[in-house]
This record gives C-alpha cells, structure tokens and sequence, in this order.
C-alpha cells in the first residue's frame, strides 16, 4: 500500500491548509481521501469520532490505543494532523481533546449517511444503452490507450506497434513532468521516465493525474476543482455511463483530456455522456484489488481482461521467460534484461550483473525492477513459490519470486550505490541529555527520526516541523 | 550498507492488505424489538445498522459485507441476496431495481445505495412473509441457523478469494491439524494475507429463549473458533448466556449496551475496527463470562448438571435407566442423587470399574480474568455517553 | 538552545566514509557535521550529484577489473 500511497500523499500534504477546506467541501472527496490516504489505525480514530457531538479527550484516545502501540498511534494522528482531518482544540474545562475539523466531518457523514445534494456522487445517464458499451470494452479502450502513452516514452512506435493518437496534450504534459525530452524532434525518456514506466498502473496514474492537476493551475483552470473531480471520478461504477449535464467547463475539459489517457471513455467530445474506465475507478482502491484486474488487462494483449495474468517466470539461475509479444513489454523488459531469443509469444534471457548495472545507470532502481518482475508474474510462479513455502512449514513470508533473485539484484544495485542519502535535518546542540530525549522519542514516535545519537546529543529527521513545533512548545 | 544478510529476505509483495469480509446478524425477533420500542425503533436500528455498514465498505474499497437476519421462525440473507438474478459479488449489477429508485438519492455513493436497498426490500419481504402463526408460536429466534449461513457464506468467499488472488488456501486457514492452539505467530502473518472474516450479531432476544439451540449453536461457534473468526455481539436488551461464550472463544467483542440511543456510535468505536487495527486497540470484553450450558435433555440452563463421562453430554438430572442419552453408554449415577448441595465440583468414587460414572460439571458465573485495560474503555465509552450520546 | 541543521544525512560503509573525508579535506565544501561513527555524516544537500559521480569514478576505477570474470555463458 505503502510505496503507489506515498506520492498523492506527498502532493496533498503539500497544499495550504484552505485548500484543504475547499476540496473537503465534496462527499466524494473526502471519502476518497479517507479510503485511500488514511492508515487502518485512523480510519478507526476518524469513524470513533465522526458521531460524537464533543471532542474527544485526547486522554480517552490514548486509554484506546495499547501501549505498545503507541508509534502506530502517533503516525496516525500525525498524518491525520498533516491532511488537516483531525485538530485538537481545548474544552470548556480545559482539557485537551481532539475532533474531527468540520468540512471533512460533515462531507464523510454526508457519504456513509445520503443527502439532498444531487451530484456529489456523478449523475447516472438516463438515455437507454443504444450503443452498449461492455465492461470489456472498456478495458481494452483503457489498455490501448495507456500502453500508447508508455510506448510514446520508450518509443516503441517504430517497431510494428500500432500507432496510438496521442494528443498533444499528452505530450505536453509527459515534458512538463520531466518524464520524456524531446532532443532534435526525437522523443527521449529520462531517468524518472524509466522509474515511472516501470511502476504499476496505479501508481502510474496518480503520477500523471498529479502532473495534470499541477499544469491545469498554470493553464488557469481552479486545481482544486480539478482534483476534487479526479476523486469524484474514482468513487464512479465501472461500466456505467455518467451524465455530463450540469457539469462545469473545467470538468468537461478535464474530462476531454483524461480521455486521452484513458481514464475515462466518451464516444466523442461532445457526447452527452461518458464512462469512467478501471483506470479511474481504482484510483482510490488499495494496490491489490488494482494489480489484478486492471494490470491484468493492460499487460499482455494476448489475453486482454483476463484477471491476474501474470507472464513472466523467473528461475534461480536468473533466467527470465516472458510470455508476451507486446513490444511496450518486450522493450521494458530489455530495459534490466540481455534478452536472447524472441518466438511468436515468448521472450526469453538472462539477468546479468552487466544487464542490471546498465539499468541503474539509467537511473532505474532495483526496487523497480523487483516490483515490475512481481507485479507481472506469471500465475504459474506463484502457486509454484505458494506451495513450496507451505510445505516447509518455514514462518517466512511466502516470496513469489526466488529470493535469490531478488537478493542478487538488489546487491547489485548497492554495489554501484554505495551510500543512502536522506535529507533532512540535524538537530544539535542540547543543553542536557533529558532537553535531547523528548524530541528525539517523540520524532521518532511520529516516524520521521531517521539517526540519532545518544552520546553526541544529536539526531536527524526526514521532516522537521513538528518537531520543532515540539520543540517550541515545550520551551 | 552492507546490511543485506540471508536471514532478511528482500519482499516488496507483503504490504498488499487484504480486504475483510463483515457480516452482520441481525435479530429480527418482534417480540424482543416490542420491548425497547422507546429508547430504539427497529427501523432507527436498522437505519444506524446501514450507517455502520457504509462505514465499514468506506474504510477499504475491496471490503465485502453480509447481512442475515435472525428471524421467527427461519433465518434469512437480506444481502447478498440470490434470487434476485443478482450475484453476491457482483456489483454491477444492472438492473430492474433502477427504475423506482434512482431518482432522488443519486446524491449518495453507489455500492452504499444498493446495498440499503437491497436489505430494506428484503427486510419488507421478510416481514411481509411472517404469518400471524409464526408470530404466535414462535418468541425465540433462529441463531443457530443464521450464525450458519453466515459461516457457509465465509467460507465460500474465503475460497473464491484466494482462487483470484493466490492467497493462503483456506483449507491452510482452517487446517483440520492445526487448530487452535498452534496458530499464534505466524498465523498473524498469515492472516493478512487472506480474507479477513468477522461476524457481528446484534442481539435483543433474551438467553432462555434460546436453550434449545444450544447444540447447533456451540458447533458454529467452535467453528468460528477454529476459522479464527472472532464474533462480535452487540447486545440491545436482555443478556443471552451463549453470546457471552462465543466472545470468549472466539476473542470478540461484547457489549452490552446501557443506553441504546447510542447505538451508532457504540458500533463505529466498539465493532468497526477489523481484526489487523484491533491488535492496536483495547477492546471492550466481557470480563465475567456466563460459562453456563444447556442440559442436552430438556434444553434447560444449568449451572451444575451430570455429565457424561464418555461423550461429555450434560443433562440436568440422570436420564431415565442410566443411560447416556447421546452415546448410549450405561452410567451409574451412585448416590449422587442431583440434589447434594451446592459445591461444583464432587467426585465421590466408590467402584473403579464400569459401569462409568456421572461427573458433576459446573462453572461459577463469575471466574475471568479482570483486566484492567479493558475495564478503562467500558469507563470511556460509559462516559461519552452519560454526557453526549447524540447524533448529528 | 538546540539548533537544527538543514542537510543530508548519509549511510555508508567506512571505507566510502573514508572517501568522502578525503575529498572534503581539499576545499572543505562536502561535510556538514561529521558525526564520528564511521557510518554516517551529514552533508551539504547541493553537493550529492557532484558526490556520487566522483564516487562513482573513482570506485569503477578500483574495482572495474572484476567486470571481466563476468560470465554470460549459457
């Protein structure tokens, strides 16, 4: 959940707080915000407190939670602080007591609970299905669409792929983000280029959806609308059709250009109704409800919608077999892989110390390759790994690919990279050991204390504002 | 950085969190709803009961939930609900149902809506289909049976979700072997990676309506036990003795409520957290568990009885000619003639040999543990409840 | 007072440790605070890239021999 959460976490927790405000004005944002963002511990917190009519003392949060856990407790109301969901105030009796902040409590009651309001949830298109449009279709609109956009990157379109439209938009955008330059009129992918096209779907949407969000602002369009209608499209049925009346400029204009995308599907820009494809609808779904279905459909054209297919299988000896003919796979693949022979359905070579050490150059890391060969296993591997692991009984998790593997490759990639760098910020000089201790327990209660030591006085940490709020406060 | 050791394997794949499955029972038994008509309305009940449900969908999109009611004189699915050419999974669902409903409540998310439809037309149904003659001859309800379907429901699900998603089998879950005891460490682990099922029983009917349910009831609830399927029970009135056993044994929560205005609120803070976030928590459990059984002869509750020293079958008073009514093995009651006072547990020996002897079984209402923490959170809630209990 | 520091906070083996020391020791512009564990120190936050393709360099340098016992036999 972690690694495809943390970018809209990052984008969002760096908004001013009256943005906050605005965005959770919508019923549909707000509950998208608290399926998607929150860890389970908050989401307890944030349901605990939605119906009551007093703030709830921080002391009975506290008498909640198991002592023991009480770093989980500290991460989830930090977070909850940061997405300005939850304040603490001070009650009549001065207590210090903690309630969820108004728009976001009154937008998620009015989600669970219904309302008067029309359109908070996108308005079911009335007109009979003449033209039925399937669920299957809609995935293959959604797949073709995407894999143009990852074949425009690593340029696969000279070798044989079917040429996808691309606006220039979409084009635009992919530059505005860094992601491809364009050198003498020749597309050339960039370093966060080859992250990005290795990273699962979702991940990948919400990377490009946050580009879009950041270039409508320069373009004039209000962000905020934009982005409260991107959540608004995530809460959408899949192979449902929406009607688009009543719907503002800027969302038919969003709506024009995430067709392109494929996010969403309109027979043509001025139809009066559109449909929201899986890319859209999983938006806000954990990672693992997405990587089946819709990974599934954009992976191998040879079995499009097919749940779960998965085509690669991995050996202990570092060979790889791809069952694939799509170039955009193929041309990934080769990307950390000496590929050697190519038949009609399949690909097959080798990891190399050489094939990885190139890959790394390009600035792909061994995280993305690992979760790239995971996300794309073939089924067969993982009943494979599943069943060995039950039979030696082992408490060790069940790994789908060989651990050796995994192991190799990541030693490889620290063989070249030989340091890890955070940055951040040291805080030093404490005048005693007890003044060092407090914020030091507490930056690491919060989960930003990255170093420390006890003998200097001194420790590091990835944020620094809460601490320093601490700090000040104490003093 | 050299911190990469063979102890410490490398996994990306072990943050996917499974999605849990919640299915609710709810007691439908008229007769016990008549009595706390004031302080909650069945329709008001149901309505929190819905809220609840949204909120559990809401915390997670591939949340799955169920709804059984316990009624009269049969137990009932009102969602998912089969006969309505409408898939249990399947959310898409099309269909008829549209037409009436549509307009008016578009404002609200769509999986929440059919699924309140869904189980206020089929709670119509059900109420509708009860007969004058049910409603007479019936007080109790069917628990045993929902707490059944329910379990049949689990386990079905269990098993189409690890086949989409290569999951830990269920049959490794279950393991005929492994049972309880051995499950702790690794099973945590093993846990979150296949569907988390629980079951919510919203009880208002009273204990002694229920004895003669007792021997169905005890095997689901082993059953649950051995799933490690916790059952919650939000008690609204009366204090049924079998409940209190089944939180006990399968480590759920149990609340009696004192105030059921506060119904909505007991459900999101006590019953809404799932199995991965209440190992953060402290939850509310019952520290006095009624340990009471129900004889196997005449369905009565009993806090000491005979027991069947072969099959451990209990009976209020030695049946007829001695024999065990269940495994047929002759027993010789000796001289305890069932009436020689009141101490739990007495093994008076006089021969060694067969026939086998009565035991005396008997447990005293109020053994447990107390634990401090919990006793904390009953304050708390208690507390937010004396001051302000209401809703928005 | 506590003062708190903006930089980079770097983890690596003491002998990369050793390097960076040594280039710091030319003009001074790398090292923020040393924090004398032979694991970690803090660095300036402009000075990474330039950091790591010297590091880069001068470690393909003195292990670039090995590329050869590479094996790509089948």
């Amino acid at each position: 959940m972690a690694a495809s959460m943390s970018r809209p976490l990052e984008y969002l927790e760096s908004l001013p707080g009256t943005t906050f405000k605005k965005l959770y004005q919508q019923p549909s944002t707000a509950l998208a915000i608290f399926r998607r963002m929150l860890p389970d511990l908050a989401k307890c917190f944030v349901m605990a407190m939605l119906y009551l009519k007093d703030p709830l003392p921080t002391s009975d949060l506290e008498k909640w939670v198991r002592s023991d856990s009480k770093r989980q407790r500290d991460n989830a109301l930090s977070i909850l602080g940061r997405l300005h969901i939850l304040s603490t105030t001070l009650t009549d009796n001065n207590v210090r007591a903690c309630m969820v902040n108004d728009p976001f409590a009154s937008s998620l009651r009015q989600a669970l609970m219904g309302s008067d309001d029309a359109q908070s949830f996108g308005v079911l298109s009335q007109t009979s299905n003449e033209s039925t449009i399937t669920v299957a279709d809609l995935d293959e609109y959604a797949r073709r669409q995407w894999e143009g956009v990852l074949g425009y990157m690593v340029g696969t379109s000279g070798l044989g792929q079917r040429d996808i439209n691309l606006s220039k938009g979409v084009k635009q955008l992919l530059q505005a983000g860094h992601l491809v330059e364009i050198r003498n009129h020749h597309v050339d992918i960039t370093k966060d280029g080859f992250g990005f096209v290795l990273q699962d779907v979702n991940t990948q949407v919400w990377h490009i959806l946050i580009l879009y969000v950041e270039s409508a602002q320069a373009i004039g369009m209000d962000s905020v609308e934009v982005l409260s209608f991107l959540f608004l499209l995530s809460s959408l049925e899949l192979g449902q059709s929406y009607d688009k009346k009543g719907m503002t400029s800027v969302q038919l204009r969003t709506l024009t250009d995430l067709a392109d995308f494929g996010i969403v599907y309109q027979e043509s820009p001025d139809a009066t109704r559109f449909y929201p494809t899986r890319l859209a609808t999983t938006l806000t779904s954990d990672s693992n409800a997405l990587s089946t279905p819709a990974s599934g459909s954009l992976n191998g054209p040879g079995q499009p919608g097919i749940p779960g297919t998965g085509f690669i299988i991995i050996e202990t000896n570092y060979r790889l077999y791809a069952y694939t003919s799509s170039p955009l796979q193929i041309s990934l693949i080769s990307l950390f892989t000496n590929l050697k022979y190519r038949f009609p359905n399949l690909v097959t070579g080798k990891i190399t110390r050489m094939s990885v050490r190139r890959a790394i150059d390009k600035g792909i890391t061994a995280d993305q390759i690992i979760s790239y060969l995971l996300t794309h296993a073939h089924p067969q591997l993982r009943k494979h790994n599943a069943g060995q692991a039950t039979s030696s009984s082992s408490t060790m998790p069940i790994s789908v690919l060989p651990p050796t593997v995994t192991d190799q490759i990541r030693l490889w990639q620290l063989e070249r990279d030989r340091l890890k760098a955070t940055p951040g910020f040291l805080f030093k000089d404490f005048s005693s050991l007890a003044d060092y201790q407090t914020p030091c327990e507490y930056a690491r209660d919060i989960g930003v204390l990255v170093w420390k030591s006890d003998r200097k006085r001194m420790f590091f940490v990835s944020r620094h504002e809460e601490v320093v709020a601490f700090l000040k406060s104490r003093s | 950085m050299d911190t990469i050791d063979a102890s410490e394997h490398y996994e990306l794949g072990t943050t996917e969190i499974a999605p849990s499955l919640l299915t609710v029972i709810i007691d439908t038994n008229p007769h016990a709803w008549a009595t706390i008509e004031d302080a909650l309305p069945f329709s008001k009940a149901v309505a929190n009961i819905l809220v609840f449900i949204n909120a559990h969908l809401a915390c997670n999109y591939a949340n799955e939930v169920a709804v059984v009611a316990s009624h009269l004189q049969k137990a009932a699915w009102l969602y998912p609900v089969s006969h309505h050419s409408q898939k249990p999974a399947d959310r898409d669902g099309d269909v008829v149902m549209n037409g009436d409903s549509n307009g008016p409540q578009t404002s609200k998310y769509r999986s929440f809506r059919l699924i309140e439809e869904q189980v206020n037309r089929s709670l119509k149904d059900l109420l509708d289909s009860t007969s004058n003659d049910d409603f007479r001859s019936n007080t109790s309800t069917m628990l045993a049976g929902s707490l059944t379907l329910a379990l049949s429901n689990i386990n079905r699900r269990t098993i189409a979700w690890a086949e989409e998603h290569g999951g830990t089998k269920p049959d490794e879950v279950a393991g005929d072997g492994g049972g309880l005891a051995t499950a702790n460490g690794s099973a945590a682990v093993e846990d979150d990676r296949s569907l988390q099922s629980r079951i919510l029983i919203v009880s208002v009917s009273g204990s002694s309506d229920s004895a003669h349910q007792y021997i169905p009831m005890m095997n689901s609830i082993f059953a649950c036990q051995r799933l490690r399927i916790p059952i919650d029970v939000c008690k609204l009135s009366g204090d049924a003795v079998f409940l209190q056993q089944a939180c006990d044994a399968t480590k759920g929560v149990y609340m009696s409520l004192s105030e059921p205005r506060g119904f909505l609120q007991y459900l999101m803070m006590g019953f809404l957290p799932d199995q991965r976030s209440r190992r953060h928590l402290v939850l509310p459990t019952r520290i006095d568990v009624d340990f009471r059984a129900a004889c196997f002869c005449h369905r009565r509750v009993v806090d000491i009885g005979f027991v069947c020293s072969i099959c451990l079958s209990i009976f209020c008073e030695p049946p007829a000619g001695n024999e065990c009514l269940t495994c047929g093995s002759p027993l010789d009651a000796g001289n305890l003639g069932g009436k020689t006072g009141s101490s739990s547990e007495k093994e008076e020996e006089e021969e060694e040999d067969p026939p086998s002897k009565w035991w005396f079984g008997g447990w005293d209402a109020n053994v447990g543990a107390c634990d401090s923490d919990s006793r904390a959170l009953n304050i708390i809630i208690l507390d937010l409840f004396n001051e302000g209990w209401n809703l928005h | 007072m506590p003062r708190a520091v903006k930089g980079l906070l770097i983890e690596c083996d003491p002998s990369i440790k050793a390097m960076i020391q040594m280039y710091d020791e030319e003009r001074h512009d790398y090292i923020v605070e040393d924090l004398d564990d032979d694991r970690h120190l803090v660095i300036k936050e402009s000075q990474l890239e330039n950091l790591k393709a010297r590091l880069d360099q001068d470690l393909d340098a003195k292990i670039g021999g090995l590329e050869d016992s590479e094996s790509e036999g089948q």
